[in-house]
């Protein structure tokens, strides 16, 4: 078996993966090494085919592979290595990794790591749907990649569970490739996706969108036939008597994301159970000393510009660590979720670090104001749990701090 | 008179705005957006609602099966599905570069479909 000392390992070549290499890199490290799973780097991107992307990043408006396209690029300009068809089957809190692929068995050494390995869709499994395990149930990521990059329709007529980005767009691909999506189904009082999406991927092409209805039985027994759909109550328990048939041959599921963090438990990275993936200080590093973790394994994103950014500062700070450049520890703050707030990363602040807080809330409300312990206060005209809050600290809000604080409680008000 | 109703996509707030329109298509009031960035979204959005086309195409490579493709600027909605049928029809030969022009002023609509992938033979 091999081994090799490397200066950074990213776990994972999509966007945060790359973006993570690249800050690595630009640090002046020789040797920063991306293992991908997959065939090519990019992760998601290439399958992305829609615009959107890198509005915010570039100031441009770009498709996913062109967006993938400029780290890619850049990675390889710099000269970041990649390890493709390669999967880190086991890491230690020592940053030793053991990494497999078709020459077999391949162990690293690492002086830092950053965990760049995405998220993955919520299934069937996770829904617990009732009705039969015909052909045609399948997430929206899936049909993406059968419809973008192999080429499959997956089917004529077909019913969306959930009203998730992904799964918006594919209301509008499938419909563009010639198929029916006969309804979108949500189980809350509005979409779960961007504000764009639900104006230019449905009511753009007229699809149905069933508000505060779910799916509660699946028919057909080799291929999926129909479903059954019924409004819920405010607990989402559907309503007796408001069931109707549908008739379709596909049921696509957008029914939330799952950041993809066994290989961090396995080593006992502390995890934050709201976020879904590990809690991080202002240098986005773990509990573990020189494992840091960016993008959507640590939090699911409303846009890849935003994994960009976060994953770059992982980058950055594993550089720095890897150098030995981490300086001195300063005071921390726990920030703790208050009213209208599911989470908030980084969940661990140094004092005086400017950083910004990826704030998710959990209704949408209009004229909020955002509170940070009693640095920050700051009104906001709309918020929405499918857009996260960009909440900027600086050196300035950190000298309101009066005394020693070791918690702070990050609320979004509605103003009374 | 008519009064269309249009959602607003620049900000989450996602606006409802009613507009009222003279019998020249003319806006003659705006009811509902709640600021001017709005205002010529919305005005944009009555006049000449343009959507970036996105599509994949198939080749005749080994290299991969699709090349994504988009139109590079905004062609008007009411084409969408036309521009859909028309891609399906093509098939590319490689090798293509990213921003390679795949057909020019597509259906007439002013705008070239250019690829937003990388193609080999």
């Amino acid at each position: 078996m091999s081994r090799e000392e490397v200066d950074v390992a990213v776990i994972g070549g999509g966007p945060a993966g790359l973006a993570a290499a690249v800050k690595a890199r630009e640090a002046g490290l020789d040797n920063v090494i991306v293992i991908e799973r997959s065939e090519y780097l990019g992760g998601l991107l290439d399958q992305c085919i829609h615009n959107g992307f890198g509005l915010f990043y570039f100031g441009e408006d770009l498709t996913g592979p062109e967006y993938g396209r400029r780290f890619i690029e850049k990675a390889s300009d710099l000269g970041v290595k990649s390890l493709l068809n390669s999967m880190v089957v086991r890491l230690s809190p020592d940053r030793k990794l053991l990494i497999s692929s078709h020459t077999g068995l391949t162990s690293l050494s690492a002086k830092s790591v950053v965990l760049a390995m995405g998220c993955r869709e919520r299934t069937r499994g996770s829904l617990c749907l009732s009705g039969t395990r015909a052909a045609g149930i399948l997430t929206a990521g899936t049909a993406q990649r059968y419809v973008n990059i192999y080429g499959y329709i997956p089917g004529r007529e077909v019913v969306i569970l959930g009203s998730g980005d992904v799964g918006m767009i594919m209301a509008r691909r499938l419909t563009l490739e010639g198929a029916t999506v006969k309804a979108v189904v949500e189980v809350l009082p509005y979409v779960g996706g961007l504000i764009r999406n639900e104006v230019q991927c449905l009511y753009d092409f007229n699809i149905p969108l069933l508000l505060e209805h779910t799916v509660t039985e699946i028919h057909g027994k080799e291929r999926v036939e129909a479903v059954t759909v019924a409004r819920v109550d405010k607990k989402w328990n559907p309503i007796a008597g408001t069931e109707r048939v549908i008739t379709c041959d596909t049921l696509l599921l957008s029914v939330g994301l799952i950041p993809e963090n066994e290989l961090s438990r396995s080593i006992g990275v502390e995890l934050d159970p709201v976020s879904g993936g590990p809690v991080v200080d202002s240098a986005m590093e773990t509990s573990l000393s020189g494992i840091f973790a960016g993008g959507n394994v640590l939090h699911v994103n409303d846009l890849v510009d935003n994994v960009s950014r976060e994953a770059e500062l992982a980058g950055a700070s594993a550089a720095a660590f890897a150098k030995e450049e981490i300086k001195q520890r300063k005071p921390r703050v726990r920030l703790i979720a208050g009213e209208n707030v599911r989470y908030a990363v980084p969940q661990v602040v140094s004092i005086g670090d400017d950083v910004t807080l990826s704030v998710r809330v959990r209704e949408p409300a209009e004229n909020v104001r955002l509170k940070v312990g009693n640095i920050i206060n700051q009104s906001l005209r709309v918020v929405k749990p499918s857009q996260i809050v960009p909440v900027i600290v600086t050196a300035e809000d950190w000298s309101k701090i009066n005394g020693v604080v070791y918690e702070m409680l990050i609320s979004c008000e509605s103003r009374r | 008179m008519t009064k269309p109703e249009i959602i607003c996509v620049g900000c989450p707030l996602g606006c409802r705005v009613t507009l009222t329109v003279g019998p020249d298509s003319r806006i003659e009031n705006m009811a509902g957006n709640r600021c001017r960035e709005g205002e010529k979204y919305v005005a944009a959005e009555f006049q000449n609602p343009a959507r970036v086309f996105t599509a994949t195409v198939l080749t005749e490579s080994g290299d991969r099966r699709l090349l994504p493709v988009k139109t590079d600027r905004p062609v008007p909605k009411s084409r969408l599905k036309e521009l859909s049928r028309a891609v399906a029809g093509m098939r590319i030969k490689p090798a293509v570069g990213i921003g390679q022009e795949i057909a020019h002023d597509i259906l007439g609509t002013g705008a070239n479909l250019v690829s937003t992938g990388t193609l080999s033979g």
